[in-house]
C-alpha cells in the first residue's frame, strides 16, 4: 500500500481544480457510475437481497473512487489513485485490529451479511452534546455498563468551568483534555478500565485540541477518530491528525458521513459514495476501522426508508468484498423516552446487523439536542442486534417494513423526547419508572414481530 | 415563435439544466424585441422556482440546484446588456449574506440554502466556511445586505453566532440587518437568547423565514 506521505505528496502535487468544479465533477461521475452499473433504489425492499447488486455497488464505488479521488481544500488539488493502488490498499488494510487493553482487549473483525457472529458494539451517541462534566461522567459510566459493549464514544461537553466552550480557543483544549480524563475515570468506575474509547475527543474541532486531549489518558489501543469532510474531502488539519496517530502507533477510526440529497444525490449515489469512503478511509485516513453514517440531508437522521436501503446495500457490498472492518452509526430523528425512538432504533439496528459490519449505537434526536441520550437506548440496540444473529435478509426486510409503518410518516415532526436527567437517576444510573416501563413494553412488542430475546 | 413560447423555453431550459437551450432562447428573445425583465420574471425565475419546488419534494437534489443556478446565470449574461440599454432595474427579493461561522467547516446544508434562496429571487453572497466575525460584518456592510445568515453545526461554534450579533450592536448597526441562524444544535431558544431575528431548522423553512423577514424591512 502507498505509505501515508506518498499519499500526502499527491495533495501537494496533484492537479488543481476549484472546489465547485470538484463538487460538480463528483456529481456527474457518480451519476454516470450509478447508470453504468444499473443500480436502482427499490423502496419496497429497504433491505435488498440481491448479492449481485451488492457486488455491483462495491465495484461501482471502486471505479468511482478511482475516477474522482480525494480533494484537499487547503491546496485545491486532487489526489487520485490507480485501480492497482486501491486494490493493494484493500488487500493490505487491517483485517483484525485489536482495540482495548487487558481483559477489555478484543479483535474487531469484518462481519458478512446474515452473519451469526455478534457485531462489534460501539456504544454512545457520537459527538452528541452534554451539558458538563457531571453529565458526561454519568453517561460514560452508563455506557460502560451496557452488556456486550465493546467500545465507547464520548459525548461532547458544552461547558467548562461554567462557561460555554468556544471552538479554536483554550477552552476547547481544556474541554478536550477533561473529556478524556473524566471518561477514563468513569469507565474505571464501571469496571471497564480497558474498554477502548474510539472517539474520546468529540469536543475537539481542531487538531491541536484533539492531540492535546489524547495526551491525557488515551493509549494507542483506544482510537483517534479522523473524519472526512463531505464529500470525499480532507484538509491539513485532518491530515495532521493522521500523521500524529500514525507516529503514536494509535488505532485510527476513519469517519465518514455521506449526505443523501447533497452531492451524492439520491439513495443509489449515497450507496456508491459510501463504498468510495470505505476506500478513502484506508488510503487517506489510514484507518484501523471505517466508521460511517450515511445521513438524510433534510431529516438529519438515517432511519428513513431511502437511507436504510443505501446503508443496507452498501454495507452488503462492502462486507462481501472487503476484510477491512466497518462500523455504521444509527442516528434517530426522535429522542429518548419516546415510542418512536424504539421503532427507529430497531429498524436501523436490524438493517445494519443483517447487512454486515458492526454498529454504533446510538444517536438520538438527530444528535443535536443537549443531554438527549441515555445508556439504555444502546442497550436496546444490543438486544435487538443479538436477536437478529443469523437472520435472513428477507425475514429482516419484512420486519423492517412493519417497523417503518410505525414511524416513517412522523420523521419530519419527530418528538425530541426528554433529557437524560429527566429519565434516569443520575446517581444510580437506573431509569425512572416512565422509561423502564416503556422499554419493556417496546421489547415485548418487538417479540410480536418475531424477534427472540434471551430474557 | 410566440413570446409565450420563447418564455416557456427559458423556463424549460432551467428545469432541464440546459445552458445551450437557455442561451438560444435568450438570444431569440432579444431578436424578437421581448422585454428582458418580463422574460426573467416569467421564464428564468419561474424555472428556478420550479426547480426549488422539485427539490422540496425530493425530486431533485443539490447538484440540480447548482446546475439550475448556472443555467440561470448563462441566461442572465445574454440578457444583461439589453437590460442595461433600457435603464430598467432587475427586481430582487433581497440581498442575503451567508456563511458558516468561525471554527466550523460544514458547508453542504449552507449551500442548499444558498441555492434555494436563489430560486426565490434572493441575491446570495456565500462567504464560505470558517467565516470570521469581521468578515461577516464587513461584507454585510459592503454589500448592503438585507439579511445575514449564520450556520453553526457544532455546539462549540454556536457562540460565534452570538459574537457577530454583539459586534453589530456595539458598532451601532444591528438594526441595519435582519439576522438568521441555523445549524444542527441551534434552536429557537438559542436564537431568542442571542437576539437573532429568526431560526429555521431546515433550508425550506429558512427560505420562508427570509421572505417573511424581508416583509419587515
Amino acid at each position: 500500500m502507498l505509505n501515508f506521505y506518498e499519499v500526502f505528496y499527491r495533495f501537494l502535487e496533484g492537479p488543481h481544480i476549484s472546489e465547485m468544479d470538484y463538487d460538480l465533477d463528483f456529481d456527474q461521475k457518480l451519476r454516470d457510475t450509478v447508470t453504468k452499473y444499473g443500480i436502482k433504489y427499490d423502496p419496497q425492499n429497504p433491505i435488498p437481497q440481491d448479492d449481485q447488486m451488492a457486488d455491483n455497488v462495491f465495484a461501482a464505488g471502486l471505479e468511482f473512487y478511482e475516477k474522482i479521488g480525494t480533494y484537499c481544500i487547503d491546496t485545491l488539488r486532487v489526489a487520485t489513485f490507480t485501480k492497482r493502488e486501491i486494490l493493494e490498499a484493500l488487500a493490505e488494510a487491517p483485517s483484525e485490529p485489536v482495540f482495548g487493553t487487558d481483559k477489555d482487549a478484543k479483535k474487531l473483525i469484518a462481519r458478512p451479511p446474515e452473519s451469526d457472529l455478534p457485531p462489534w458494539f460501539f456504544i454512545g451517541a457520537a459527538g452528541a452534546a452534554v451539558t458538563d462534566e457531571r453529565v458526561l461522567a454519568a453517561i460514560v459510566e452508563g455506557y460502560g455498563q451496557v452488556p456486550y459493549g465493546n467500545s465507547i464514544t464520548t459525548p461532547s461537553i458544552t461547558k467548562i468551568n461554567g462557561r460555554p466552550i468556544i471552538a479554536k480557543t483554550p477552552l476547547e483544549v481544556l474541554g478536550s483534555i477533561r473529556t478524556v480524563e473524566v471518561s477514563k475515570a468513569a469507565l474505571r468506575k464501571a469496571g471497564r478500565a480497558g474498554m477502548p474509547i474510539m472517539n474520546a475527543i468529540s469536543t475537539a474541532t481542531s487538531d491541536a485540541a484533539k492531540i492535546a486531549g489524547s495526551q491525557f489518558g488515551l493509549n494507542p489501543a483506544d482510537g483517534i477518530m479522523v473524519g472526512s469532510m463531505s464529500e470525499l474531502k480532507m484538509d491539513f488539519q485532518r491530515l495532521n491528525e493522521v500523521a500524529y496517530a500514525l507516529h503514536c502507533g494509535s488505532n485510527i477510526v476513519a469517519e465518514s458521513g455521506p449526505l443523501l440529497g447533497g452531492y451524492c444525490g439520491g439513495p443509489e449515489g449515497l450507496a456508491v459514495a459510501n463504498v468510495a469512503y470505505h476506500l478513502q478511509s484506508i488510503l487517506v485516513q489510514r484507518g484501523t476501522v471505517h466508521f460511517t453514517f450515511p445521513i438524510h440531508f433534510k431529516f438529519s437522521s438515517n432511519t428513513s426508508r431511502n437511507t436504510l436501503w443505501s446503508t443496507s446495500i452498501s454495507n452488503q457490498g462492502i462486507s462481501r468484498n472487503s476484510k477491512f472492518p466497518l462500523l455504521t452509526s444509527g442516528i434517530l430523528a426522535s429522542g429518548p423516552g419516546t415510542e418512536m425512538s424504539f421503532y427507529e432504533n430497531a429498524a436501523r439496528t436490524i438493517t445494519t446487523c443483517v447487512s454486515g459490519g458492526g454498529i454504533l449505537a446510538l444517536g438520538l434526536a438527530k444528535n443535536v439536542q443537549t443531554d438527549h441520550l441515555t445508556p439504555w437506548d444502546p442497550k436496546f440496540s444490543v438486544e435487538i442486534a443479538l436477536s437478529t444473529l443469523g437472520m435472513k435478509r428477507q425475514d429482516a426486510n419484512e420486519i423492517v417494513k412493519e417497523l417503518l409503518s410505525k414511524y416513517e410518516s412522523k420523521i419530519p415532526e419527530a418528538p425530541i423526547g426528554k433529557r437524560f436527567q429527566e429519565l434516569f437517576d443520575m446517581e444510580t444510573l437506573e431509569p425512572g419508572n416512565e422509561y423502564r416501563e416503556l422499554y419493556y413494553k417496546m421489547k415485548d412488542e418487538m417479540k410480536t414481530y418475531g424477534l427472540k430475546f434471551a430474557t | 415563435m410566440s413570446e409565450a413560447k420563447i418564455i416557456e423555453n427559458l423556463k424549460e431550459a432551467i428545469i432541464e439544466l440546459d445552458e445551450v437551450k437557455v442561451v438560444e432562447a435568450a438570444k431569440n428573445l432579444i431578436d424578437q424585441g421581448i422585454d428582458p425583465l418580463v422574460a426573467i420574471e416569467k421564464g428564468l425565475s419561474a424555472g428556478m422556482t420550479a426547480i426549488g419546488d422539485k427539490f422540496n419534494i425530493g425530486e431533485c437534489f443539490l447538484p440540480e440546484l447548482i446546475r439550475a443556478g448556472n443555467t440561470f446565470n448563462a441566461g442572465i449574461k445574454v440578457l444583461e446588456p439589453e437590460i442595461a440599454k433600457s435603464g430598467a432595474k432587475q427586481s430582487q427579493t433581497g440581498v442575503f449574506v451567508l456563511g458558516t461561522v468561525t471554527g466550523d467547516v460544514h458547508k453542504i446544508g449552507k449551500e442548499i440554502l444558498a441555492m434555494l434562496l436563489k430560486t426565490r429571487g434572493f441575491v446570495v453572497h456565500d462567504l464560505g466556511e470558517d467565516v470570521s466575525l469581521s468578515t461577516f460584518v464587513s461584507k454585510a456592510e459592503e454589500l448592503n445586505a438585507d439579511i445575514i445568515g449564520m450556520s453553526a453545526l457544532l455546539t462549540t461554534t454556536m457562540p460565534a453566532q452570538k459574537e457577530v450579533i454583539e459586534f453589530l450592536k456595539e458598532k451601532g448597526i444591528r438594526d441595519n440587518f435582519r439576522v438568521m441562524i441555523g445549524g444542527g444544535p441551534v434552536n429557537q431558544k438559542w436564537a431568542d437568547e442571542i437576539g437573532a431575528d429568526g431560526y429555521a431548522e431546515t433550508a425550506e423553512e429558512a427560505v420562508r423565514l427570509a421572505m417573511k423577514l424581508m416583509d419587515t424591512k
